[in-house]
């Protein structure tokens, strides 16, 4: 057999051979089966993925609009591009060693990067994580010349929020912030999170007409996330800007004037109510909050004693002092308690229900009428007033001159005030109103409480003899009419009295602008009782200063507001910087026989 | 050497079916590489013509003089990658290149055909019905040395491939139960020793990665989850030629090797699979039919073994890319891109036709 091996019996060999071959057919069937299943019944479901992996839609942030002063060429905010580093994980050959390199090259620690990249760990596959924004060209430079080596780090331009003259107007335009995954849940349920929103003043309240509808690009990319071509694309619409009321010059003006004090100072178009300048001091730089606060900075602002971010001109809650005896003056007239020729006796002190009342003038001012009274600004005058009238009546004239509610401006978290009344007294403090309270709050002291806002809404009614006007920063906001009951005649009495406290040496007579006719009341008011004060000795006798008034007389104009914590007398500190506006104002606008500025 | 009846006999169809399907992975390279470096479809026309010409030089020789000096080829290829060991470069982390002046080739590969042959030789002498042990472990023992060697490059893909040529000749040589019971012993403990003490951590992480993919999308899971991507979206009819979305964006890997066959269901479909799955078949299906057409039992096994052996390749990696086996670097014969690997097949197959062309007795 060996020698002749075609004689060999090789069947059986054979067989096994075609056994296998009948097990490799079936594989075969089986392998066709499996690829039909997986190309034909779950084609879509690969589709989709590969639709997914091939395709990036990336968001087109629109510009926030932008905001002029009321002229329309001072912009006040606009949007400047802004660069940020992005990381694409996907993109990364080796995680460890890339966060490495890029903490390096762009000067973070490595723990904080990964920490960042953690937190938005959850976003969908080649998303980009932002590891850090507001890069300087240098940096953008150095990340370009990297992009072979670190194709995960790309660079992503957005437009960021930008406020030309950082603190100028800070508290009327508040700031924008990231949205809190709180407020995506609630009030900004369609946005995005990461998106900045206006969190106070004009950003916040207007919030709808400044953002504007994000774009959208739908990019090819390849593998590593590199941009290879473009399917769709969808422009970013920006709103159409906004003009305020705000006057540039006299908001730099006002800001200037506080400038190392603490204090506002607010001035309105006397007719329409338009915000021409609103002034806190302290300030801050609402352009520290686009470029995201890094904690420190957050907390030092936040707790700085001086509280920078409380805006004092609507959120501030003082007691108005003298400013309140136009209150009591022209409740007085109206309710008849008085006539303009009433005279009263001042001795420098008075004494009712058995307890001293002083005036600020200790000789006294004599005997006076309505309009000296005013001028003088005498206590003893209110004292009598007040007791004659009872406490409800008073409140009932504060509230219908606009005190103790809000006064409706377009900036968020505005003050209510106080105007203290019987139902007030037993409301919250279970007692009976004593009528030796209502001496005190006929000169402005007492539990009430006013914001200078409201003192500037209120000296805005008084010059519009008795037609009510409301604040507001946007040019173009609604128009507001509403009167008062009390007769203008009323208001011609109490005008005349303040005409004379700028204009016949009264106390706001460093206020008076020549030919200008500025009518004023001014305020200096204990911020704790003036016992208390005396007991504790000279430096804590400094009093708020306040100021408020209007110009001309007849066609009023402009109305300004002045209120300096501390700041001493009324006449000596607030109505020199009450002076310096209406002077400004008569410049610019009166002068020049421009038409007054309408909304 | 060749008579004209020889020269009659050759099988042209076979060596034709061997060329269509060459010139189909010509084409799945071409559109996987083509915007890239390293002109692979060039090369690749390049390893055809010289994987032809050697072919023939094959079908010179007697493959009974083959067979007889295999023992002296074996231990020559077993110096040759004992030498890569030790003096080789590190290429795709595997010490398995070697350099020539123009183009590099993996001495493996080829080592593949020098095994058939020494196992053809061991088994012609072989005339039981039933495997027996002595013959069993010398076999086992001429596979295991280089598979070892080769395993330790580490080039675990490859050296899995011998496997098959053992397993061919056992399965031809027949196994009665108790030699299958041994063998059944061996394979669990081995398999247990090479997972315990051989398997590099991302070998194992393939295998664990096998039953369930999704468990780590970017990591392990990655290539097969873009594969399996490739395929299903490529639906009935495809994407098209060069326009896979998986293949020219580059999210599936090795493109033009390990997963040529993603590529090819990627662009031309469900269609496009089934056609080359009948061509494959067909070429496969004309060697096991040759298995019968041999005149002694070297012939048989010469034939049944390459058999073998193209079959495993391309089953395990056509299955491997829908993610049925873990993802191993498996190529497929004659479609993926590999000199060596396409070289191998036209000696191997050379040897089906030298075995076929010399069935008639005439000397």
């Amino acid at each position: 057999m060996r020698d002749s091996p075609i004689y060999e019996d090789v069947s059986h060999l054979l067989t096994r051979s075609r056994v296998v071959f009948i097990l490799i057919e079936v594989l075969f069937i089986f392998v066709a089966f499996y690829y039909w299943k997986t190309q034909i019944l779950d084609y879509k479901k690969y589709w989709n993925q590969s639709e997914a992996n091939r395709t990036r839609e990336v968001i087109v942030p629109a510009p926030r609009a932008v905001l002029t002063d009321r002229g329309g060429s001072v912009v006040l905010a606009n949007n400047i591009a802004s660069f940020k580093a992005s990381i694409i994980r996907e993109n990364s050959k080796n995680f460890e060693d890339s966060c490495r390199k890029i903490s390096l090259l762009l000067g973070l620690e490595e723990e904080v990067l990964k920490q960042r990249i953690e937190k938005y760990r959850s976003l969908p596959l080649f998303k980009p994580i932002v590891v850090k924004d507001n890069l300087t060209l240098e940096d953008v430079a150095l990340i370009e010349g990297r992009k072979m080596d670190l194709p995960e780090l790309v660079i992503e331009t957005e437009p960021k929020r930008f406020y030309p003259f950082a603190n100028l107007a800070a508290h009327v335009l508040g700031y924008i912030q990231e949205l809190t995954p709180d407020e995506l849940r609630t009030t900004f349920k369609d946005r995005r999170l990461g998106e900045m929103v206006g969190k106070t003043g004009i950003e916040n309240s207007y919030e709808a007409r400044m953002a504007g509808v994000d774009g959208k690009i739908v990019e090819v990319v390849d593998s590593l996330g590199r941009k290879r071509d473009e399917l769709d694309r969808i422009e970013p619409q920006q709103r159409p800007k906004l003009s305020l009321a705000i006057d540039y010059d006299l908001q730099a003006k006002a800001e200037e004037l506080l400038a190392g004090k603490e204090g506002a100072i607010v001035a309105l178009d006397a007719k329409t109510g338009g915000v021409m300048a609103l002034a806190s001091y302290p300030t801050y730089d609402p352009n520290k909050f686009v470029n995201r606060f890094t904690p420190e900075e957050w907390m030092a602002l936040a707790n700085n004693p001086d509280t920078p971010l409380v805006n004092r001109a609507l959120q501030g809650q003082y007691s108005p002092g003298s400013i309140f005896k136009l209150v009591m003056a022209a409740a007085a007239l109206d309710s008849r308690t008085i006539t303009d020729q009433t005279t009263f006796f001042c001795g420098g002190v008075i004494e009712i229900y058995g307890r001293p009342f002083h005036c600020w003038s200790e000789p006294g001012h004599g005997t006076l009428n309505f309009y000296e009274a005013i001028r003088q600004s005498c206590n003893v005058y209110f004292y009598n007033i007040g007791r004659r009238m009872n406490i409800d009546a008073i409140a009932g004239y504060a509230e219908q001159l606009g005190l103790g509610k809000r006064t409706g401006i377009d900036i968020p978290g505005e003050k209510e005030g106080l105007v203290p009344s019987t139902g007030w007294k037993q409301r919250t403090q279970k007692t009976a109103w004593y009528p030796g309270e209502t001496i005190s709050v006929a000169i402005g002291q007492g539990p009430l409480q006013v914001t200078p806002v409201q003192v500037a809404a209120m000296t805005a009614l008084i010059a519009n003899r008795g037609r009510k006007v409301r604040p507001h920063v946007l040019l173009d906001a609604a128009p507001f009419t509403e009167t008062t009951k009390i007769p203008a005649a009323i208001f011609e009495q109490v005008i005349e009295g303040m005409w004379r406290s700028a204009n016949a040496g009264g106390t706001g007579q460093a206020a008076k602008v020549e030919a200008f006719d500025v009518c004023s009341k001014t305020g200096s008011t204990q911020w704790i009782g003036r016992e208390t004060a005396e007991r504790l000795g000279g430096a804590l006798k400094k009093t708020h200063s306040w100021f408020t008034g209007f110009a001309p007389r007849n066609d009023p104009q402009v109305v300004v507001t002045v209120l300096i914590e501390f700041g001493g007398m009324g006449g000596a500190t607030a109505a020199p910087m009450a002076g310096q506006i209406f002077k400004l104002y008569k410049t610019k606008y009166h002068d020049r026989q421009s038409p007054t500025p309408r909304n | 050497m060749i008579d004209r009846v020889q020269l009659r006999e050759i099988d042209w169809v076979l060596i034709g079916l061997l060329l269509v399907n060459s010139v189909i992975g010509i084409l799945l390279i071409y559109s996987s590489s083509h915007y890239q470096n390293g002109n692979f479809y060039v090369k690749q026309i390049i390893w055809l013509l010289i994987s032809l010409g050697v072919l023939f030089l094959v079908l010179s020789i007697d493959y009974k003089l083959l067979v007889g000096f295999s023992p002296y080829l074996y231990v020559l290829f077993l110096l040759l990658l004992g030498g890569l060991l030790i003096f080789g470069r590190v290429i795709s982390g595997a010490k398995s290149w070697i350099h020539l002046a123009i183009i590099g080739g993996q001495p493996s590969e080829l080592a593949k055909v020098v095994v058939l042959l020494v196992l053809a030789r061991i088994f012609s002498e072989f005339q039981r019905t039933y495997l027996s042990l002595e013959f069993a472990a010398l076999s086992g023992a001429v596979v295991f040395v280089p598979v070892a060697v080769i395993a330790v490059q580490p080039d675990l893909g490859t050296a899995v491939c011998f496997l098959p040529l053992l397993l061919a000749s056992f399965l031809l040589a027949g196994m009665n139960r108790k030699t299958l019971a041994l063998l059944l012993i061996i394979t669990v403990v081995s398999g247990f020793v090479g997972w315990n003490f051989f398997l590099k951590d991302y070998q194992k992480q393939r295998l664990t990665t096998l039953v369930n993919p999704g468990q780590d999308p970017r990591g392990s899971g990655y290539h097969v989850l873009q594969s399996k991507i490739a395929i299903g979206s490529g639906g009935l009819a495809g994407k098209g030629f060069k326009k896979g979305t998986q293949i020219q964006l580059r999210f599936l890997p090795a493109r033009h090797t390990d997963f040529i066959f993603s590529v090819l269901g990627e662009e031309f479909g469900f269609l496009g699979v089934f056609i080359v799955l009948l061509t494959y078949f067909s070429l496969l299906a004309r060697i096991f039919r040759s298995v019968g057409k041999s005149r002694d039992r070297a012939g048989m096994y010469i034939v049944f073994m390459a058999a073998c052996l193209l079959t495993f390749q391309f089953l395990f990696n056509v299955m491997m890319i829908v993610g049925l086996f873990p993802i191993t670097g498996i190529p497929i014969p004659l479609l993926s891109y590999g000199g060596s690997s396409l070289l191998t097949t036209f000696v191997a197959v050379g040897l089906v036709v030298n075995v076929k062309m010399r069935r008639f007795v005439n000397v």
